[in-house]
């Protein structure tokens, strides 16, 4: 389902239409371009050791003269990096190889986003020291710098669309296609977007392959680096510039090639990045030894676990469950039951964790069989209002459960608090622990025992994915009568496909109730305003891209994270969510990060480009793309 | 109070409300196969219009008077949203695989939901509704409040103007004719956008009928009310035949009557004493829902029809 | 499992002239429209059998019936002498593989997986295995890709394995659908219209494939709308018009048939009964379907039509 396909999608992409112009979009001589994008980033970068205001009541004191700090550093970032892909683009020898695709896209984006942030730090100065008289000469340096840069990127001869035909019609316009102005700027706007995703690149895979190793370590490094530093923001304005240069400069070095061939290099050496991204992972709580950064941690961890259960449903089998935060809940209630807590109505029993893990998804998987059972057999769209009637009646019916208005099991709104911490052989995840220099606190405990299940559920995916039932799985969802023509008994992979998302929810919900300490019935609804409801999940796969195993993962995290700390945001977060929904479906269906099919297309396309190979001889791309 | 034909006669009035906004569901799904999981939404934009006719109103205005305007606030807004939704959201997405609109249209109902919720005065929490002059009346052991004449009567009207238009009009034969089989009729040169386009302001102007009913019944309204009612007034259309018209309506009472139902003599079957009551009477409408699928999924007045393969 | 195809199972219950597949009085309404009106046939093992008609005779329906996709409303479908309950998942696993006549092929998969799809019934490995993946796993895992890609070269697409199935021509898309169906390893094989879309050289090399197809001992029920394709392949030829069977024999005896004639071919061949079998198409394909009756689009219109959709 992430290839979903639009109609201007699928020209972009799958069509012959390979052409390609590059023009600036401003008309000037090739050097001039040049020198302006260089002498920008110098400015640039020379401002940020000046002072951008006098006094310190902006955060992150821009006072200091020879020592960037705060924002400053993200315009610093920005420009050394756009300087340094611009030689790179320009064919600096030695640089070369931080622009593979030769294209000056990447050096237009990352100028986009050194202006991003810079202009957006200047502005919230004046605006919140009221006016621009509060900047001091490093300021306007800065500002203009950035002006310098990003107009000399302009001048750049950039990678577009081709130019419209003459005669061309536009339906898509409806009754607006009578007026000229109209028709106009929409073949500007056309011709205007940037055409570099099938730009060839260098095979990274020719390198040493101890050297593809090495690159790899050295990229999560500084992934986690540049993650950790994110999270350490510790005021507003600073993360919005920071947001800025991360998802502009991610674009742009897309737009480099560089992403690319890390993908390659990953693609290649699988288990190797595998392996390396789970040690990043187990290393965050020790360079972020912190345990507020650790509850951030587990609850994007647990958030983007059961969203990726969630994939499962969705993402594979084409299965849109509204209700899936109730199977959290189910699992969360089942293992609060079990856990000993003196509200539970068996607070004599507690289970170890692993038999409370077992009882929370028994108990979800049961549920979802129950829901599954007389839905699936019926058209998806049942399926849908039935699991979102589900996700509604679940919170009803917890609520209910208190000894009053129902029978006495989950104490209603009340919930079942004061669980106690889990203990997993000898190893209480409620104390701290010492390792060496660091120390391990409670949230860096069920970190790491959350990330277990994490690895545990990325594992259950893929290898679901990639096999007969994963396939079946993708079968239905792309077109169910012929799945079932093909002996696929539809309900019975449907209901297992149902009943397995529903049971990792169930398995991370037993974590999730021990983390939180208690379990009351307001988080599992539909929508809310905490995190995780069924929106929250259904956003965050979305976002990330259905069917891919990071996708969702970091969907969650984004989705987590910017309200986290962006807090003046979070009030307009479910708008958000809804609008986010509606504008992806349309424009980008296949969410941040494409499916391996769609990478395989890109992939495909590069191959059969003319000149690149004859036609009849893709046995080799096809081999190596290796399913 | 909780005499049976007391329960009859509340099942039937909220019945009638579920009926009214299942209509929007019946006839989009009749001729897009799309749940417009915005429907709910849609009908709570409607009881907003509404209101904020009112309050514009000059003061000292009779609520007689002021009610038709208040109706046409509500449906205009109503249908605007009804037709924009169709019109910028799920047109772009006809080819699309199913779940993209489906998708679409939670996000639409979030979005809608939230925007009330940020945007309209106060909306926070429960806005309050004018009501109609009058004190309820008896018609025998049964009690019957102003609101509640109001909304049957609604429901008949619109009930009977939709027959009419769909049966004898070239529009609503189209209508059907796009149901059964929307290629076909295109190709026969019925305009199958301005058909759906129809489908949904039909369905928006139902709903706000709806909304402002709602409003004159309970004395209040609050911007996450179409959540429960859309959930509602689905399964009432599931429960009628989806694509009925007819059954969304039967759908809707048969809903309505079970519920109070419930939620009246559950609680005087030995074992489940406790599950009675207001708490629980969505809990049994959904039972119910389950139910239906489990053993007629085609729905009271719907028939079986083979998908094309 | 077998590895290689020209050593197919062929229980000797079907032995060549055993009926394979029999379907007797098959009737399908939907509604007031009866598409097929009692309808029997029989196929027997190692033989090819048309199935020719006008457009909207209720050719592709009965293949629904058969394949279970439609449940006949009367009549019963049986293979090797067992009645065939009509759900497509046990159809195929009886062994009927078909395909479709507007391509629905799995677009955003792979050919490979496309064919291992097709794989589903002859393997067993369900989610557990899956998941722990033993070495049992690894193994069905690795016989299933053998044999789906001695499928891919059987049907010249091994080239292609890797390419997403959307992005393929159409020709090869028609082909992969067939290698998809092989690979459930079918007694019988059903085919839709194989050559609609293709160019002559393809629907020659369609033709070959076909008898490579039964030369494996598999047998094959084809509908088609070109003629010489229809003569040149059948050991038998069954007409189907307005849902019922008007003739059924040899190509000779349909080709001459005056009902026929009247109700599909349009005008008298040019070969008489008396004329070599493979004289008398080879005048007829381009004039057959073009002159047939006046409310009937040309065949290659409406594939045109229903491939757009
Ligand atoms: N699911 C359905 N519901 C209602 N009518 C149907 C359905 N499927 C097919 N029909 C009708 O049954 C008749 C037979 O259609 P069918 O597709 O079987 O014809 P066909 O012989 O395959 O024609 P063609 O050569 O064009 O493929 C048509 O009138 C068609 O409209
Ligand atoms: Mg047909």
């Amino acid at each position: 389902m992430t290839d979903i396909p639009l109609a201007t999608a699928e020209a972009a992409v799958a069509g012959t239409d390979t052409g390609r112009r590059a023009a600036p979009y401003l008309p000037m001589p090739r050097t001039a371009a040049r020198a302006a994008t260089l002498a920008g980033a110098v400015i640039s970068i020379a401002s940020t050791f000046m002072s951008w205001t006098y006094t310190t009541d902006f955060p992150g004191d821009l006072t200091v003269s020879g020592y960037p700090g705060g924002l400053q550093i993200m315009t610093l970032i920005a420009a050394i990096l756009t300087g340094v892909v611009a030689l790179g683009a320009f064919g600096t020898p030695g640089l070369r190889w931080l622009n593979p695709s030769r294209s000056p896209n990447s050096v237009l984006l990352l100028a986009l986003a050194t202006l991003g942030t810079t202009w957006y730090t200047v502005i919230d100065i004046a605006a919140k020291l009221g006016g621009f008289a509060n900047l001091d000469p490093g300021g306007f340096v800065a500002f203009i710098g950035a002006l310098v840069l990003f107009a000399g990127a302009l001048g750049l001869p950039i990678d577009r669309r081709p130019q419209e035909p003459a005669g061309a019609e536009y339906y898509e316009l409806g009754r607006f296609e009578k007026y000229a102005a109209v028709v106009r700027t929409y073949v500007w706007l056309r011709e205007a977007r940037l055409h570099h995703s099938d730009l060839r690149v260098a095979d990274a895979r020719k390198l040493n392959p101890w050297l593809q190793r090495l690159v790899i370590v050295v990229v999560y490094a500084l992934g986690l680096k540049i993650l950790t530093f994110g999270l350490a923001t510790d005021y507003s304005d600073i993360f919005i510039g920071y947001l800025i240069v991360v998802a502009v400069g991610f674009w742009g070095l897309g737009a480099s090639g560089l992403l690319k061939q890390f993908q390659q290099l990953t693609h290649r050496n699988r288990r190797f990045s595998a392996t390396v991204g789970v040690i990043a992972a187990i290393a965050y709580p020790f360079v972020q030894n912190n345990e507020h950064w650790a509850n951030l941690g587990v609850s994007v961890l647990i958030v983007g676990t059961v969203a990726l259960g969630l994939n499962i449903v969705v993402g594979l089998t084409g299965l849109l469950d509204l209700g899936y935060v109730a199977f959290l809940g189910v699992g969360a209630y089942a293992a609060a039951l079990v856990s000993g807590s003196q509200f539970s109505i068996w607070s004599g029993v507690q289970f170890p964790f692993w038999a409370a893990a077992i009882t929370g998804m028994v108990a979800a998987c049961v549920f979802g069989v129950l829901i599954g059972a007389p839905t699936l057999r019926l058209r998806g769209d049942y399926l849908a209002i039935v699991t979102l009637g589900f996700g509604e009646i679940f919170r009803i019916v917890v609520r209910n459960l208190d000894g009053v208005s129902g029978p006495k099991i989950t104490n209603g709104p009340n919930g079942i608090a004061q669980i106690p911490d889990l203990s997993v052989f000898g190893y209480n995840l409620g104390d701290n622990h010492s390792m060496g220099s660091f120390t391990l606190g409670r949230f860096a405990n069920y970190y790491l025992l959350m990330l277990l299940i994490t690895v545990i559920v990325v594992l259950v995916f893929t290898r679901a994915a990639d096999s007969r039932i994963g396939r079946s799985w993708i079968a239905i969802r792309e077109d169910e009568t012929a799945a079932t023509a093909m002996g696929i008994n539809g309900f019975r992979v449907k209901l297992v496909a149902f009943a397995l998302g529903a049971s990792l929810a169930g398995l991370a919900g037993t974590v999730f109730a021990h983390v939180t300490n208690s379990v009351v019935p307001d988080p599992y609804q539909f929508s809310g305003p905490v995190p995780p409801n069924s929106a929250f999940l259904l956003a965050a796969v979305v976002l990330g891209g259905m069917g891919t195993v990071s996708g969702p993962i970091l969907g969650a995290a984004l989705l987590y994270v910017i309200p986290e700390k962006l807090d003046f945001l979070s009030k307009y977060e479910l708008f958000a969510f809804g609008l986010a929904l509606v504008l992806i479906m349309r424009f980008r269906p296949e969410g941040i990060i494409p499916n391996r099919r769609r990478q395989l297309e890109f992939h495909e396309d590069e191959e059969l480009a003319p000149g690149n190979r004859p036609m009849g001889d893709d046995t080799v791309p096809a081999a190596t793309a290796g399913a | 109070m909780h005499t049976l034909p007391q329960q009859l006669a509340n099942g039937l009035f909220i019945g009638s409300m579920y009926g009214l906004i299942a209509i929007g569901y019946t006839m989009v799904y009749g001729i897009v196969q799309l749940i417009n999981f915005a429907h709910g939404e849609i009908y709570m934009t409607g009881a907003f219009g509404a209101l904020a006719v009112y309050t514009n109103l000059p003061d000292g205005m009779s609520i007689w008077a002021a009610l038709p305007l208040m109706l046409a606030g509500g449906a205009i807004v109503a249908v605007l949203i009804a037709v924009g939704a169709e019109r910028l959201a799920y047109r772009p997405l006809r080819n699309a695989p199913r779940l993209a609109p489906l998708i679409t249209a939670i996000g639409l109902s979030l979005a809608l939901q939230q925007a009330v919720f940020l945007w309209y005065p106060h909306a926070t929490a429960g806005k309050h509704f004018p009501q109609l002059p009058g004190d309820g009346f008896d018609i025998g052991s049964v009690s019957v409040a102003p609101g509640d004449i109001f909304l049957v009567v609604a429901a008949v009207v619109c009930m009977s103007a939709l027959a009419t238009f769909v049966r004898t009009s070239r529009t609503g034969r189209a209508m059907q004719a796009t149901a059964q089989d929307p290629d076909t009729a295109q190709l026969m040169g019925i305009d199958t956008n301005r058909i759906i386009v129809i489908a949904f302001a039909i369905g928006g102007l139902f709903a706000a009928v709806a909304g402002l009913a709602s409003g004159l019944k309970y004395g209040q309204i609050k911007y996450d009310m179409g959540f429960q009612a859309g959930l509602k007034a689905f399964t009432a259309a599931v429960l009628g035949g989806i694509g009925n018209i007819y059954g969304a309506m039967l759908g809707g009472v048969v809903l309505g009557i079970a519920e109070s139902c419930a939620s009246a003599y559950i609680s005087n079957i030995p074992g489940m004493q406790q599950l009675g009551g207001e708490g629980w009477k969505n809990v049994w409408a959904f039972v119910l829902l389950i139910i239906v699928l489990l053993l007629r999924p085609q729905g009271l007045l719907g028939e079986r029809v083979a998908d094309r393969a | 499992m077998t590895t290689t195809i020209p050593q197919q199972p062929t229980p000797a219950s079907a032995g060549p002239k055993q009926a394979l597949l029999e379907a007797s009085g098959v009737i399908m309404r939907f509604g007031g429209l009866t598409a097929v009106r009692d309808v029997s046939l029989t196929v027997n093992g190692g033989e090819i059998v048309g199935l020719i008609g006008p457009n909207g005779a209720g050719k592709t329906t009965f293949f629904n019936c058969l394949t279970g996709l439609y449940v006949p409303t009367e009549g019963t479908v049986s293979y090797r002498g067992t009645v065939l309950p009509p759900k497509p998942h046990l159809v195929t696993q009886a062994g009927i593989a078909r395909t479709f006549q507007n391509i629905r092929l799995f677009a955003n998969m792979t050919v490979l997986e496309n064919v291992l799809v097709g794989r589903h019934t002859r393997t067993r490995e369900g989610l557990f295995s899956a998941i722990v993946r033993g070495p049992g796993f690894h193994r069905a895992e690795r016989a299933s890709r053998e044999r789906a890609m001695e499928l891919l070269e059987f049907t010249g697409l091994a080239a292609k394995a890797d390419h997403l199935a959307r992005n393929l021509p159409y020709g090869e898309q028609r082909k992969l659908e067939i290698a998809r169906a092989l690979a459930s390893e079918p007694g019988l094989l059903l085919l839709d219209e194989p050559t609609a879309g293709m160019n002559p050289q393809e629907t020659r090399a369609t033709e070959e494939l076909v008898f490579a197809i039964r030369d494996q001992g598999i047998a094959v029920l084809v509908i088609e709308h070109d003629m010489r394709f229809i003569f040149n392949l059948c050991d038998r030829v069954a007409v189907l018009v307005q849902g019922e069977k008007l003739v059924e024999g040899s190509s000779e005896v349909v080709q001459n048939d005056e009902r026929v004639i009247a109700a599909y071919l349009g005008e008298p061949f040019e070969g008489t009964p008396q004329s070599a079998p493979e004289a008398a198409p080879a005048d007829a394909p381009e004039s057959a379907p073009a002159g047939a009756p006046d409310d009937d689009e040309a065949p290659e219109n409406d594939e045109q039509q229903e491939n757009d959709k």
